[in-house]
């Protein structure tokens, strides 16, 4: 077979388009350091490593516990509105942490929503002083811990769900009690699920901006964006990136490692589905309260918040111009998961058809932009756009390219791109590798070229499949901030900036109305793509 | 009706190489007629595939040349696309496109039906293959044999000038495969379809084909009707790999007469024909089958029973010479008595064999 042909060459270009801001951002760690550098170095850049580090380390204690235990409640048993919960755990994710932090300070605070309740049902006193504060450090791992256990709880379900009735029946023959078949023989086979989720959440918790910033923590990511906006230096901002990214590193390798593992974990043959066991009594309410607790402060908490302020404060809706933010966000939201999905899907083919090692690496290495933090990937965006900017207008009649990429619709879209890309990929890929060789082969012999196999076969047996990883994609671009809000258009708002924008001029009643779109937008998605996120197979 | 003056398929030194293990080397192979049928039989893992899969195009070849109809299609130069050979390959594991209904995938074969005509019609070999009850289903809905029966009506769908089976019966059951395989054989000969059978099953192979090719440590060992490779295998090798009886130790006695002898120290005289020249005297190795040596229980000859099994229409007795050679014998199931472990068992002298298969 031709191994450089057509697809090859467009799966090359594409790839590559992908790695250059990527390797610009590796380049840029061998540059010199800049004075602010130093300063920084002598001052807080210690105080960031320890601020994330603490962050981390209470996320991940956090989410373990919450993702692992209502796994393992809703997978092994029976008990009131046990189906629902098993589902609606994972709406959490239509709240991102940053609006989590707003439902907090908004509750919490003086003469807050807790205030108002208290007021109402026992009258006038100053319960202030009576009402916690989950300010700073707190608040951030509150909110950030809430919106990212849902990775932790599906992977964790996920294989429970794999794991054989056999397992535990032979847990029990051997006199194993409830309490000792979950410690020996459910949790050490759940594993690598667990430890994948826990990888997960902590590239997104170390690469987590929004919240951070709300909370006045610096962290890394905050010293990255205050290095670039504030001290409008692109090297620190770069070097400070270092440091994060190797964090962000260790935890990629062991979230792919521990997948790896997680191949070992595929049910064979005899396999024996779990039979849920049937609570009852005080058991069955403990769990029932546990799940129904985690519903609710993760999910209809912050949503009723938002609710309550959008119609206490029913102004904003003059005021914000919330159909230019939806038609803003559906824009950069449709176009941008098309383009992923299209080009993903030719890029698979290409891969698929050449077998070529050189586009299999670049292709690997392109796909980890996803574990690159949004604010680094923008950051490297600019640095690599203005310097090709400064390159052409150098060496040709043009002039500066700098506006087609940088405050370009264009060039969100194109950040979109290489920022979800392995996303996108993945997806596609998963579904792709199910279709044996042969399948092409036998296409091939009944007469159809590589083209017609390619449209008449696999694009119609790859149709759910793309039509999931569009709504994922979606998903993840309309909860993302820290690229939007350095790379958006002047004036142009979507509902993630633009309530960030509003909460961090201290406004949060007006943050509500398109914080509230957003997680309304997300829900959809979610209940969309819940049955595919929650199958065995995912 | 075209009569074809040229061979009509041609492998001419060819080496079909998918791996270091997984090879055939040398290989030289002629279909003379339009319609025949030839199996390849060889244990699993040996190449057969890959034959198969260069044949059709999905493979290139380094060394050697392939032709239909007088075209070349492949040679170390040249390379025409699967697409383009109107050559059909019915793989084992069916790859039926798994989104399109049974009765979609059967007319995916239709596209490039340019080839041959057949006096059959779509819905004849529909019903021939037994698939008319499976057409609206996917193909996860349908059982493994229903599925190599729709990836053969897909490929006969497309009209093809050579067809190419690999194991096309191997998941069907036992009740259906004697049945199906005559039927496909019917057909094939019907619509005059060329067709390569690749398969490890002697029987299936031997029943099937007009021609048998046997391929053994990387190479096509012995190529001829089945009836001479099952009574005249060309080597030890193929005489072992069908497994169909054991070698002695004999001396050439006599061979310059129309009948041949032979002398083994325990059976005797062993008289028939010499496949191949051996000069008096000469010690050879005699290759005994199940049905060379006949049960007598008023002979003289009488060898140890050591082992007994049934087979249903008959016994396969293994005996044990002194010497220590196992030498196994059918009886019929019906005969009149039955002999136990230990016990001895007569056998007719002088010992009669047409084919005298001695190397």
């Amino acid at each position: 077979m031709t191994k450089y042909n057509f697809w090859f060459f467009s799966s090359f270009i594409v790839a590559a388009i992908v790695a250059l801001p990527i390797l610009t951002v590796f380049s840029s760690f061998f540059l010199e350091t800049s004075f602010y550098f130093d300063l920084l170095k002598k001052t807080f850049l210690y105080d960031y490593i320890f601020n994330s580090l603490t962050l981390l380390i209470f996320v991940l204690i956090f989410t373990f516990i919450i993702g692992v235990a209502s796994a393992y409640f809703v997978s092994f048993y029976k008990f009131p509105l046990s189906n629902f919960f098993s589902w609606a755990l994972i709406l959490a994710f239509a709240v991102p942490a940053y609006i989590y932090g707003f439902s907090i300070i908004a509750f919490f605070e003086n003469y807050g929503t807790a205030f108002t309740i208290l007021t109402n049902l026992f009258g006038d006193f100053n319960y202030n002083i009576y009402i916690p504060k989950p300010d700073g450090l707190i608040g951030s791992v509150i909110s950030i811990s809430l919106s990212l256990f849902p990775y932790v709880y599906i992977l964790t379900r996920s294989s429970f769900l794999y794991q054989s009735n056999n397992y535990i029946e032979v847990g029990h023959n051997l006199g194993l009690s409830e309490k000792e078949t979950l410690l020996k023989i459910i949790l050490p086979s759940a594993r690598p699920a667990i430890i994948a989720g826990l990888a997960l959440v902590s590239m997104e918790c170390l690469s987590d901006f929004g919240t951070v910033s709300f909370f006045g923590v610096n962290t890394l990511t905050t010293g990255i964006y205050n290095s670039w906006l504030a001290y409008d230096d692109l090297n620190t901002a770069n070097q400070i990136s270092f440091v994060l990214l190797l964090f962000i590193l260790v935890m990629f390798s062991l979230e792919i490692y521990s997948r790896k593992e997680a191949r070992y974990h595929q049910p064979g043959r005899g396999f024996k589905p779990i039979q849920k066991i049937k609570l009852s009594g005080k058991k069955s309410l403990f769990v029932f309260l546990f799940c129904f607790t985690v519903l609710f402060v993760s999910f209809i908490f912050p949503v009723s918040q938002m609710i309550y302020w959008t119609l206490k404060y029913p102004k904003y809706f003059s005021d914000i111009n919330i159909l230019t933010i939806n038609l803003n966000t559906i824009i950069v939201v449709g176009i941008s998961s098309l383009i992923l999905v299209s080009i993903s899907l030719i890029i698979n083919y290409g891969n698929r058809l050449s077998k070529n090692k050189i586009l299999n690496y670049l292709t690997n290495f392109s796909i980890s932009g996803y574990a690159i933090p949004g604010v680094i990937l923008a950051v490297a965006f600019i640095t690599f756009f203005s310097n090709l900017s400064d390159l052409v207008s150098e060496n040709t009649n043009f002039g500066s390219t700098k506006k087609i990429f940088i405050g370009s619709i264009f060039g969100l879209i194109l950040a979109y791109f290489i920022r979800f890309f392995s996303l996108s990929f993945n997806g596609i890929k998963s579904s792709y590798e199910k279709i044996n060789n042969s399948i092409d082969e036998s296409a091939y012999l009944l007469g159809y070229s590589k083209a017609k196999t390619f449209s008449k076969i696999h694009v119609p047996y790859l149709k759910n499949n793309l039509i999931l990883v569009v709504v994922l994609i979606s998903l993840e671009i309309i909860k993302e901030l820290p690229m939007t809000m350095i790379l958006r258009p002047f004036n142009f708002e979507t509902f993630a900036t633009q309530a960030y924008i509003y909460a961090s001029q201290d406004l949060l009643e007006a943050a509500a109305l398109p914080s509230l779109f957003l997680i309304g937008w997300a829900s959809i998605l979610l209940l969309f793509a819940s049955g595919y996120i929650l199958s065995k197979k995912n | 009706m075209i009569i074809w003056l040229i061979t009509f398929f041609e492998v001419k030194d060819a080496d079909f190489i998918a791996s270091d293990k997984n090879k055939v080397k040398n290989v030289n192979l002629k279909i003379e007629k339009q319609g025949e049928i030839i199996t390849l039989l060889g244990p699993s893992g040996v190449g057969k595939t890959t034959v198969l899969r260069t044949i059709a195009g999905l493979q290139k070849i380094n060394k050697g040349e392939i032709y239909l109809k007088g075209n070349l299609l492949s040679s170390d130069s040249h390379h025409l696309e699967p697409e383009k050979r109107n050559i059909a390959l019915s793989f084992q594991d069916n790859s039926l496109f798994p989104n399109y209904r049974v009765i979609e995938n059967i007319n995916f074969g239709k596209k490039r039906s340019n080839g041959n005509k057949y006096v059959y019609e779509d819905k004849d070999i529909i019903k021939l293959l037994h698939i008319e009850p499976i057409l609206e289903k996917f193909p996860h809905q349908i059982s493994a044999g229903e599925a190599q029966r729709v990836s053969l009506a897909r490929s006969l769908m497309s009209k093809p000038d050579l067809l190419l089976l690999d194991e096309p019966f191997s998941n069907i059951d036992q009740n259906l495969k004697d049945e199906l395989q005559n039927s496909v054989k019917n057909l094939l000969k019907k619509i005059n379809l060329t067709t390569i059978i690749v398969t490890h099953d002697s029987y299936e192979a031997f029943s099937l084909a007009d021609k048998c090719g046997i391929i053994l440590n990387q190479q096509l060992k012995q190529f001829d009707i089945p009836y001479n490779v099952h009574h005249e295998p060309n080597s030890i090798e193929v005489a072992k790999f069908l497994n169909k009886g054991v070698f002695v130790d004999v001396k050439v006695v006599s061979s310059d007469c129309a009948v041949h002898s032979l002398k083994h120290k325990e059976l005797g005289e062993i008289r028939g024909k010499l496949l191949n020249n051996f000069s008096e005297g000469s010690k050879v190795k005699l290759l005994l089958q199940p049905e060379d040596l006949i049960h007598d229980d008023q002979s003289s000859l009488k060898l140890e029973v050591v082992d007994r099994k049934f087979r249903g229409t008959n016994f396969i007795y293994t005996l044990k010479t002194k010497s220590g050679e196992h030498l196994p014998v059918f009886v019929h199931s019906h005969h009149i008595h039955q002999h136990e472990k230990a016990e001895k068992f007569g056998i007719k002298t002088p010992i009669y064999i047409d084919h005298l298969v001695c190397f």
